[in-house]
């Protein structure tokens, strides 16, 4: 009934032709803009910045190189998978000779458009996606073919339905309970039913040689990633924001360049740790961030702020799914037959999460765990708990977080915002109070 | 040694003048549409009280959310740093410092020396600051200075929704439509706002003592409030408004100290 009244409409906001172009071209311009000034920060911030920076600043552009390169495959007949979240198993996308690319959206701009379909209670990740897809802003968006959707919190669950009114959405249902057989069992179905509807999508069979071939590909991409964060436990040889930026770069490039292209900084980063070039003073607080995602670029505010604040902190490492979390877990294959090679898959993606969607028999302990061994690894001074509002998974496990941290005598800060620029001044005072803090306890 | 803080606040600018760790003068003035006189104003009032000339300043640490229109100083310290010495200055043994301003609310966790263990911020919203205050004496049309002993005459509360200072403000107008006592609005009014801030120092944890400075701590009303809602006493500096030019001129005065 109710389908047959609302037909094509669903959730689509009524909007002209021209409104839609005029916001894209003015949203666009900002990002653009914000883009171009991100990158400036951060050379500023860096003045010995290596030269093979510039190939990530210009893969970072949305509008740039890496959009004509995906527009071409796509013309050549290659299909495109966009997704959301990083539970999606790229390995198979690849296997099907299809490009995988990751569209979730860091425009404050667009959030705001959100506003117009969802109240602005609901997380401004979520709204920002609504956003657009409203305006067709996001290339990766519109030249995805079809869109991996996984259900991981109630934002996603109905973002599906609101961008599925005119983009093909595949949803992958998750596990509350990470741990349980019947959880293992129904994700590894998820996985056999997601390999499908690729494979009818791109006409190609995934066979294990392709499989195979996709999943060394990505682990090579990890063991780059891996050399990367292992650099940054030491004295400074790159900022945070730079590495942060190289790693979500994995989620739009492509990968067996990114991962040549990674190499070829863990080069350079090698030669001055043995030079003891420093990228900023070895003194520095040494700072991680968790919570929410922080998607480039106009979500960059936390990041900049960090690092170009008085007293300055260094993001050594971060437990966000759109960076340090990213490609840190291979995936490890027994036997390469097919349904160890798919299991293997699975694996990868739902035990090593550490995902606050998750509960378990000791809640989700292995968020508590990761972050632990993080700050002894990277010798984390203090943690920034970021949470944009109406995060609510996030912002509910941050009493239990607090609470361990302050027992192991670790300072924390729940810093709270918003897709916004306006609220800058604030977050700066309290980020300088933070790292001022920091530096008074080493001083003691 | 002779050093100097600025607090240069969103409603007033103020400055403290220390001579060997003592107050020797201070000076306030409102920012108006011209904080940056203010910031002036206020210094050169201090230097008049304290008969000094510019030049036997030593260090001018500067804090507060206005840093940025100050212009003459030597370093800055956050608000929540320049607090925590203060409220340790104050009284040594204070281990919890809640600092309730016109626009902002924070309360900070430290140690005997001073050094900022903890912090949290309420910038959000009106309703959990001072101006929440002023607002409402508007719409009770009463004077701010009449509104604390207002409240304390009253011995139970009216319920207002305080949820936002717009909101809260058309309440109050319809309660006194209906004739409710001027005393009770005022006292839940004075709830609310503690309400807030309450919840605010239980999030930091409490550590006692606990010190409130800000232009707030003045009035009866909030303190009575606040004693009520975290079932405590609460300690009050002489001067609750200059503690954050007073931690920050503490803090020049360390700064000194470490380069000697």
């Amino acid at each position: 009934m109710a389908r047959k009244i609302e037909g094509e409409m669903k959730s689509k906001p009524d909007m002209s032709e021209i409104e839609i172009k005029e916001l894209r071209n003015t949203i666009k311009a900002a990002s653009m803009k914000a883009i171009a000034e991100n990158i400036e920060r951060m050379k500023k911030a860096w003045p010995d910045r290596p030269q093979i920076m510039q190939y990530f600043d210009e893969i970072s552009n949305f509008f740039g190189q890496r959009e004509e390169e995906i527009r071409a495959h796509k013309e050549a007949g290659k299909k495109v998978v966009g997704y959301t979240c990083m539970f999606t198993p790229v390995e198979l996308i690849l296997a099907a000779d299809a490009v995988p690319v990751r569209v979730g959206s860091g425009w404050y701009d667009a959030a705001k458009l959100g506003d117009r379909i969802v109240p602005v209670e609901v997380c401004p990740v979520i709204r920002s996606t609504i956003g657009a897809k409203m305006v067709h802003l996001s290339p990766y968006l519109e030249l995805s073919d079809a869109i991996i959707n996984p259900l991981t919190c109630d934002g996603r669950t109905k973002l599906s339905e609101i961008i599925g009114a005119d983009k093909t959405v595949w949803t992958m249902c998750l596990p509350r309970v990470k741990d349980s057989p019947q959880s293992r069992n129904l994700w590894n179905e998820e996985v056999g039913v997601i390999k499908k509807k690729i494979e009818d999508l791109t006409g190609t069979k995934i066979t294990g040689k392709k499989l195979r071939a996709s999943i060394k590909l990505v682990q090579k991409a990890t063991r780059a990633f891996r050399r990367l964060q292992g650099i940054r436990k030491g004295h400074p040889v790159i900022m945070g924001r730079d590495a942060m930026l190289v790693n979500q770069n994995s989620m739009w490039d492509d990968i067996k360049r990114w991962t040549e292209k990674t190499e070829e900084l863990c080069d350079e980063l090698e030669k001055r740790v043995n030079q003891k070039v420093w990228a900023c003073p070895p003194e520095t607080s040494r700072v991680m961030i968790t919570g929410t995602p922080m998607i480039w670029p106009d979500n960059w505010k936390i990041p900049n702020l960090i690092e170009e604040s008085e007293p300055q902190g260094l993001l050594v490492v971060d437990e966000l799914c759109s960076s340090d979390r990213l490609l840190y877990d291979p995936v490890g294959v027994d036997e390469w037959t097919m349904s160890d090679m798919l299991d293997a898959v699975a694996e990868r993606y739902l035990l090593t999460s550490t995902c606050p969607c998750f509960t378990s028999e000791h809640g989700n302990e292995d968020r508590i765990n990761w972050l632990l061994d993080r700050i002894k690894e990277f010798k984390v001074d203090g943690v920034i708990y970021y949470v944009v509002r109406g995060c609510i998974l996030y912002a509910m496990e941050y009493a239990r977080i607090k609470k361990i941290l302050d027992h192991m005598d670790i300072p924390v800060y729940y810093l709270d915002t918003e897709y916004t620029r306006e609220d800058v001044g604030q977050m700066k005072t309290r980020i300088e109070a933070f790292l001022e803090m920091l530096e008074a306890r080493v001083e003691i | 040694m002779i050093s100097a803080g600025i607090d240069m606040g969103t409603q007033s600018a103020k400055v403290a003048i220390l001579k060997d760790g003592e107050i020797l003068s201070k000076g306030k003035a409102f920012c108006g549409f011209k904080p940056k006189d203010a910031a002036e104003e206020a210094f050169g009032e201090a230097l008049t009280n304290g008969k000094l000339s510019r030049d036997e300043i030593r260090h001018v640490t500067a804090t507060g959310a206005g840093v940025d229109l100050v212009s003459h100083f030597d370093s800055t310290i956050s608000m929540m740093g320049a607090d925590a010495q203060a409220g340790v200055y104050f009284f040594p043994s204070a281990r919890t410092v809640v600092d309730v301003g016109a626009e902002d609310a924070r309360a900070v966790s430290c140690d005997e020396r001073g050094t900022m263990l903890d912090f949290v911020v309420n910038s959000r919203c009106a309703a959990g600051a001072g101006t929440f205050i002023e607002a409402m004496a508007r719409a009770l049309e009463v004077k701010l200075e009449e509104m604390g002993p207002l409240s304390i005459k009253a011995e139970k509360a009216t319920p207002i929704n305080a949820s936002c200072v717009i909101f809260a403000e058309s309440d109050v107008v319809s309660l006194i439509h209906r004739q409710k006592s001027k005393e009770r609005i005022a006292r839940a009014i004075y709830a609310a706002l503690a309400d807030r801030v309450s919840s605010m120092v239980h999030r930091l944890g409490i550590k006692p003592e606990v010190v409130l400075v800000g232009g707030i701590a003045e009035d009866v009303g909030f303190v009575a409030a606040l004693e009520r809602t975290l079932g405590m006493n609460i300690l009050i500096p002489e001067d609750p408004v200059f503690a954050g030019a007073i931690g920050a001129a503490l803090t020049a005065s360390k700064r000194i100290e470490k380069v000697k």
